[in-house]
């Protein structure tokens, strides 16, 4: 480009020419050149050559510096980095955001020097030591450990009768390694600090030929690390802490850590947050063999029985590689950085990517494998520049050079997200070619990522169930990246939170502690392999989990504490305890119940008997339907509840068959989770009795019978119907508990309190006629005549059947509202309230609405009717709209959600159950805002709501599976969600997005929550009376305070229930209820401990007839919500709760001057002094309000406790 | 205790309740003798006459019209008692309107109709159509059996009380110290055995519905048929005279004439496109736009340069976004 901005500056090509010359390339820039020479054609000679490219930010900054317009066009450069950011970038914005962040976690370049200094000073102490006698390793570390240093000497330690020697001598050579010299370090998280590896190599002269073999490598190299370690403590020259640390707590990759003491010195770096690792490395000519070290050589030959020989050690020689390429990583970084402009910051990107989700170092849980595998970033970058040795044909194409960061770090991502670890290995272009077999890394890895040198596969000893975590990772953060929508916080969402919390990231969450863990068979060979008894445990675990889990998952996580450094005296890593397992659940087959092994006629009775040791007595021989005679194992579950529960019943299985851990050292967290949204124990068991069927199951069979009948009607009602559509909570799986009947023999063995009925509402849809009156309150009356003859018909065809016309709601006076309905009990015990629908009722309202009537021109002259009626009808169309267009919509789409994704309904409900338990659902949120709020954690951006579950697309790896993970999500979001900026929730999927937006309600909302739909783009149907802003901020930091109770999971201290218990200490006054007058109770959270006749003192008629959906507490609650609306904010739980919560309105209680329509209950202010002036004043009367509401709420009221 | 005995100009009056339990909470009620406005009409008047109207000011939301009597007995006879007037003025206005054509003495219906809207019934609605005609008697609405409920308005709200006599009104706002202690009526149930007798009383006995409805379709059908005879044969409706009395001519009536006869008036498709704001000019704006656009080279020139500039105008929108969050410390990750 440069070249065509090219221009002689003398003049002799015409501007004209100049012209054409641009106009063959980049249109954006012909343009400006244009424009520069249609505008001011004197100024051509503004542009200079390439060499003036230099200059050329110095006329810019002026131009846009502060005070002048920018009325120039931009310049060329300008426009260049304009036009760059924009496509290079995901949006100019995020390249900007970019350009801000990667400051913040490079080291301050003005706090080197002191490190400098001291790196000086210490290079000076390392060349200078004098060298130690060779001597027995054993008798070496005994002088050492009277110094308070030990040698961290690894497996099979060095016994006594062992013939060779340990010696030191002064490093022939100290590098500097890794990312510190190549300027690409990027910070850790949680304030760990910058590493800056110093690799000091061990003379040649100290090592034999045989010294690969039973890890004597290793012992030489921890007696000089112990040795340094002791000559650095005594030195004068440098005042530094110094600790032992081992990458993956294998002790043969222990390094020095040297940190400085605080001391204002000269070179003392603390300031610069960063640390001196010292590491032992083998020079380039070393006498080791090269050969020796592929990954199915054997080099540990320790045993009784000769078998040994022939086992390969993959990682034990990954280990020992370790200590020969140091040098040639950081060449190849460098040359990597070199090639690649972008190379450093598409690293930092990864890194902070990586860090925010817990692939390294921190204070919080780290994935399994990723805490020091700084190198594994830079060979991902590398092999997908210069691009992958090939094995087969097949061979990954070379990224240009000329890529952005951003592009990069896509790119990254992107192959994260598509290669498949466990099936393929990826190697890293080499200069010589494959230096040892491909084969045989993909035979003895797991997960195979080969660097640059050929020798080294970056990924040993990481489990694939790691990497699983981290395509998932990857493919979620491209999903984002991807998505149509532009979400709300993308930059911050990618790079700038914190995602280490195990709730959102995983479908169960297992904690186990594996101090007590015996092994059913442990082998010596695998500790010797992997360097520790722990780490040989962890991997066994393992690698045992995923045979057993198979499809189920996803993913199949370990996670713990990252390794922490430990002072010289100890000689050996000590392990975590505590692992947690994460499990991504694959959707369709977590929740199978049946794992089929080997059939019975199988040949090879190796097979079956494999199969057996590994289930134990879970394993037995089943006959199927189909004939089949197959080794299978079953998990039998008593409710639909534990069904979730398959994967974490595995790995419990798993751990205690293999490992011998009991339930106290496995932990989960589910059960508490079923425990909140299931009715107690003793009416559930009354329900088991009776034999009658419950459930969503049992509720939708009733409404479609109850529809047959309906339909069966048509002979006898004037107008067939057409269309019957259900609108409940409970017939889209959604509703909190799940539904049960209750006839008038089941009421008999239930207590008083638990005789709750909730009825099912649903819609009515006749055929349509010209015989309906055109007027609003003759249609309100016929919907009477309907009524009633559906009721007589229904009661004579049905036998047992219950109908009963509902005239009002008994607060609602409108007489063009909607308000009669009909109520059915059926002879089961179900209850359904049935309303009509009359699309005339729209048009006559629109009428009453907008004062046009039938003729669109005419303006009536204006009455300013906006009084009472007009309000009247805009109530009533808002009512309308809500009830009988979006409803039914609604609870189809929330209906398809089911079906769709099997964790959505159980997320729905445990998020209810907490709304409702921390008081604010029903009375200030809406049920079927929540809905909408909870698919906004399933549908992504809705661009595969209309695909087929099983058509065979990808999955999105951002759907949660199990409920937890939904519950999380939702408090999650509910945590961060600015309110202000609305949420856009595409619920209906893309064809109705094209379909009408249906009206708007013009009608004014005090909710302040603006979640949107394709139909109802305004954001406000469900959310128009609430939660208002107080609530909303209660909402948010409600979320807030159970978000970070959740995290206590990670200490293992969680107790679910306690998320759900709701302090009261804020209120102003908290209104008691008698707990035997609310019909409710059973379902209260705490209410077990009063089911079980203790609140069974009958009422004055103890055979009162079942009345469907009576609740006087909800009564109480919203009469007292309407009444006081303007002098109190109420709180209750809807399930059950027998307590109100209330909040005066604070203004109020400040004196102020009497006004007629005050509307609240005032008491006038006492005079202060008799001369003084009447003002008028009047404060709230909170003494009257509190006895009105123990008047109001006689017999239900027990007590009122005003809190101070 | 010296509470003020009244607030800018109205008594206070202390209630006390007998019946609840403990706490010996006081309600106040503020009363001031009702002085009509000035514009008021004649029907207001009508409804609560000066001089024997007193005007109260937060009632208890529980408080029924036979409490607010047996509160005021000491005082004199009370004859009515008016709920929240002013809430209900405007649709009482509003019918006055729609009726307005049908019946020529709506004040005096209006007058009844007040009268009943006080004791919030479900059923009344029909009946102030009672004096329409006199001839054909119109059907009677069987109204649905109701039980004695107490309605719960909002707290803080207006009351009227018509008392027989003036002297009642100076009795009533004698200004007393005294505690009055609140009359609770026991047929209207409160609390828990109010939200059941509503639940019953909504649930009335299928045959009653039945008649209810059916009466109520038979008085529509008889209004709707007197609306048509007015109309007249060929007439088809009735002007419609606006406030200032001018005639408002609008399609509706026979042969695409006006409503009431006389002129001719546009159709129908015509009208809804001239409400919809001329789509028409829109069109023609449109067209001569097109030929414009782009057709000298200046203007090309000028929306490249635009677009450059606002290209430019966003680059340095986001950058100054940027450096507001980077002063928030937006971009430490960690």
């Amino acid at each position: 480009m440069a070249l065509n901005l090219k221009r002689k500056r003398d003049g002799d090509v015409t501007p004209r020419k100049t012209r054409k010359l641009s106009e063959d390339d980049l249109d954006a820039v012909s343009d400006v050149e244009e424009d520069e020479s249609e505008v001011d054609a004197g100024e051509d000679d503004e542009w200079g050559g390439i060499e003036m490219a230099q200059n050329m930010t110095a006329p810019v900054a002026e131009s846009t510096g502060p005070g002048t317009k920018p009325k120039l066009p931009p310049s060329g450069e300008e426009l260049r980095v304009i036009k760059d950011a924009s496509s290079l970038f995901k949006s100019s914005t995020f390249k900007l955001q970019v350009d801000a962040l990667l400051p913040t976690v490079r080291p301050k370049a003005a706090r080197i020097p002191p490190l400098d200094r001291f790196l000086q000073t210490l290079h000076g102490v390392l060349t200078n030591l004098p060298s130690v006698a060779p001597q027995h390793p054993l008798e070496a570390a005994r002088k050492l450990i009277k110094k308070g240093v030990s040698v961290p000497f690894c497996l099979p330690q060095p016994l006594e009768d062992t013939n060779w020697k340990v010696a030191f001598e002064k490093p022939s050579d100290i590098t500097m390694v890794g990312s510190w010299p190549n300027k690409i370090s990027v910070k850790a998280k949680d304030g760990c600090k910058f590493g800056i590896d110093l690799a000091v190599e061990m003379p040649s002269d100290l090592f034999q030929e045989k010294d690969y073999l039973n890890g004597r490598f290793f012992h030489k190299r921890a007696f000089y690390l112990a040795t340094l370690a002791e000559a650095i403590q005594n030195s004068k020259s440098l005042n530094v802490e110094l600790t032992y640390q081992s990458a993956s707590n294998d002790p043969r990759l222990t390094k020095l850590v040297l940190e400085p003491r605080n001391d204002e010195t000269h070179d003392d770096f603390t300031k610069l947050n960063a640390r001196v690792c010292i590491v032992p490395v083998l020079p380039a000519n070393s006498r080791i063999p090269l050969q020796r070290l592929s990954p199915s050589h054997s080099n540990i030959r320790i045993s009784a029985d000769g078998d040994f020989a022939s086992i390969p050690t993959p990682l034990y020689n990954s280990a020992l590689l370790m200590a020969l390429i140091p040098r040639a990583h950081l060449l190849s970084a460098f040359t990597l950085n070199e090639h690649t402009p972008s190379f450093g910051d598409a690293l930092t990107l990864l890194r902070v990517w990586a860090n925010q989700r817990g692939y390294g170092e921190g204070s919080r849980l780290c994935v399994r494998g990723f805490d020091s595998l700084g190198s594994f970033w830079t060979v991902l970058l590398g092999l997908l520049v210069f691009g992958e040795e090939s094995v087969n044909k097949a061979k990954r194409k070379p990224l240009g050079r000329g890529l952005s960061s951003y592009q990069l770090f896509r790119a990254a991502l992107d192959f994260l997200s598509r290669h498949d670890f466990e099936k393929t290995a990826a190697f890293h272009k080499a200069n010589q070619g494959h230096r040892f077999p491909p084969e045989e890394y993909e035979a003895h890895h797991e997960a195979v990522l080969v660097d640059s040198s050929s020798t080294l596969n970056v990924l040993a000893g990481v489990p694939i169930g790691s990497l699983q975590l981290l395509r998932t990772d990857a493919r979620k953060t491209l999903e984002e990246l991807n998505a149509t929508s532009v979400a709300n916080d993308l930059f911050s969402n990618v790079f700038l939170q914190d995602k280490r919390d195990l709730l959102t990231r995983f479908d169960t969450v297992i904690r186990v502690d594996i101090s007590s863990a015996q092994p059913r068979s442990s082998s010596l060979h695998s500790t010797l392999d992997t360097g520790s008894p722990a780490n040989a445990l962890i991997s066994s675990i393992t690698a045992l989990l995923r045979e057993g889990l198979g499809n189920r998952v996803n993913a199949l996580a370990i996670l713990h504490s990252s390794p922490s450094t430990r002072p010289l005296s100890q000689a050996l890593p000590t392990s975590p305890n505590v692992l947690y397992i994460g499990l991504i659940h694959d959707p369709q087959n977590a929740l199978r119940l049946v794992d089929h092994g080997p059939a019975a006629e199988e040949s090879d009775p190796s097979i079956a008997e494999h199969f057996r040791e590994f289930w134990g007595d879970k394993a037995e021989l089943r006959r199927f339907k189909d004939g089949r005679i197959i080794e299978s194992v079953v998990w039998d579950i008593k409710s639909a509840d534990e069904r979730s529960r398959v994967p974490a019943m595995i790995v419990r299985h798993v751990l205690q068959r293999h490992f011998n851990l009991d339930a106290t050292a496995v932990q989960s967290w589910q059960s508490g989770f079923d425990q909140v949204t299931k009715l107690p124990e003793a009416v559930s068991r009354v329900y088991m009795g009776s034999g009658v069927a419950v459930g969503f199951k049992g509720a939708m069979v009733a409404f479609d019978s109850l529809v047959k009948a309906l339909k069966a009607l048509n002979e006898q009602l004037p107008l067939s119907l057409a269309v019957v559509s259900p609108i409940s909570e409970q017939l889209r799986y959604a509703s909190v508990f799940s539904p049960v009947p209750l006839s008038e023999s089941l009421a008999q063995s239930l207590p008083q309190n638990a005789r709750y009925l909730p009825s099912m509402e649903m819609i009515l849809q006749f055929e349509k006629s010209a015989k309906w009156p055109d007027e609003l309150r003759a249609i309100q009356k016929i919907k009477l005549a309907f009524f009633e003859r559906i009721a007589m018909a229904l009661m004579s065809s049905v036998k047992g059947l219950k109908a009963r016309v509902v005239v009002g709601d008994g607060v609602t006076t409108s007489k063009i509202q909607d308000v009669s309905r009909l109520d059915i009990v059926t002879p089961e015990g179900w209850a359904f309230s049935a309303r009509i629908w009359h699309d005339r009722e729209a048009t006559l309202l629109d009428r009453l609405i907008t004062g046009k009537g039938a003729l669109p021109h005419i303006n009536f002259p204006s009455q300013k009717k906006k009084g009472k009626a007009n309000q009247e009808a805009v109530d009533a169309k808002e009512v309308y709209l809500r009830r009988f267009i979006h409803a039914p919509r609604h609870h189809r789409a929330i209906t398809a959600l089911n079906h769709r994704f099997s964790a959505y309904s159980p997320t729905v409900r445990l998020v209810k159950r907490w709304l409702a338990s921390h008081w604010v659902l029903h009375g200030h949120i809406s049920e079927e805002v929540v809905e909408i709020l909870c698919a906004s954690a399933f549908v992504g951006d809705g661009s595969d709501l209309h695909l087929e579950p099983d058509s065979g697309f990808i999955e999105r790896s951002g759907v949660p599976g199990s409920k937890e993970r939904g519950f999380a999500s939702v408090v999650q979001f509910l945590k961060d969600w600015k309110w202000e900026e609305g949420l856009f929730v595409p619920l209906y999927g893309p064809e109705s997005a094209a379909g009408d937006p249906l009206p708007a309600s013009n009608n004014s909302r005090s909710g302040v929550w603006k979640i949107s739909t394709e139909v109802d783009r305004e954001g406000n149907v469900w959310t128009v009376h609430g939660p208002d802003a107080m609530v909303a901020n209660r909402v948010r930091a409600l979320a807030k305070a159970t978000w970070d109770y959740l995290q206590n999971m990670e200490e293992g201290e969680l107790d679910v229930k306690a998320i759900f218990i709701h302090p009261t200490d804020d209120y102003d006054f908290v209104v008691r209820l008698d707990p035997s007058a609310l019909p409710r109770y059973a379902q209260n959270i705490d209410s077990s401990l009063a089911i079980g006749g203790r609140y069974m003192n009958p009422r004055e008629d103890p055979d009162e007839s079942l009345r469907p959906e009576f609740d006087p507490a909800r009564s109480l609650y919203d009469d007292l919500q309407r009444i006081y609306t303007n002098t109190f904010k109420i709180f209750c739980d809807p399930f059950g709760g027998d307590r109100f919560g209330v909040v005066w309105d604070p203004s109020l209680r400040q004196p102020r001057p009497f006004r007629v329509l005050g509307g609240f209950s005032s008491t006038p202010v006492k005079k202060q002094k008799e001369t003084e002036k009447d003002k008028g004043l009047v404060v709230l009367n909170e003494a009257g309000i509190l006895c009105e509401i123990e008047r109001l709420g006689a017999g239900l009221v027990r007590e009122l406790t005003v809190q101070v | 205790m010296s509470l003020p005995s009244s607030v800018a100009g109205f008594t206070v009056l202390p209630i006390s309740y007998a019946g609840t339990s403990t706490s010996t909470s006081t309600h106040y009620i503020y009363a001031r003798a009702h002085t009509g406005s000035k514009k008021a009409n004649t029907s207001k008047t009508q409804t609560l006459p000066d001089g024997r109207t007193l005007f109260l000011v937060n009632v208890p939301p529980d408080a029924t019209d036979r409490e607010l009597v047996l509160l005021f007995k000491t005082s004199g006879t009370v004859e009515r008692v008016v709920f929240d007037l002013d809430a209900q003025e405007t649709p009482e206005q509003e019918d006055d309107d729609d009726d307005s054509d049908l019946s020529d003495d709506a004040a005096d219906a209006n007058n009844a109709n007040a009268e009943e809207e006080g004791d919030v019934d479900m059923q009344q609605q029909p009946r102030k159509r009672r004096k329409l005609d006199k001839k054909p008697k119109p059907p009677q609405v069987t109204p649905l059996p109701t039980k004695p409920l107490r309605p719960l308005r909002p707290t803080g709200r207006t009351a009227h009380l018509v008392f027989l006599d003036a002297s009642s009104l100076e009795r009533a706002l004698a200004p007393t110290q005294k505690l009055r202690t609140w009359p609770t009526s026991d047929s209207e149930p409160t609390g828990l055995a109010r939200y059941a007798a509503l639940y019953d009383s909504l649930r009335p006995p299928l045959d009653s519905v039945r008649a209810h409805a059916d009466s109520a379709m038979e008085l529509y059908e008889y209004e709707l048929q007197q609306t048509r005879r007015e109309a007249g044969k060929y007439k088809k409706g009735e002007a419609i005279v606006d406030e200032d009395g001018f005639t408002l001519v609008t399609r509706g009536g026979v042969y695409g004439q006006t409503v009431g006869g006389g002129v001719g008036v546009a159709s129908k498709v015509f009208q809804a496109e001239m409400a919809e704001g001329g789509k028409n000019k829109k069109g023609r704006k449109g067209r001569e736009g097109k030929e414009k656009e782009g057709f000298y080279a200046f203007q090309k020139a000028e929306k490249q340069r635009n677009d450059l500039l606002e290209l430019k105008k966003n680059w340095e929108a986001d950058k100054a976004k940027i450096e507001k969050l980077k002063a928030s410390r937006k971009f430490k990750p960690y």
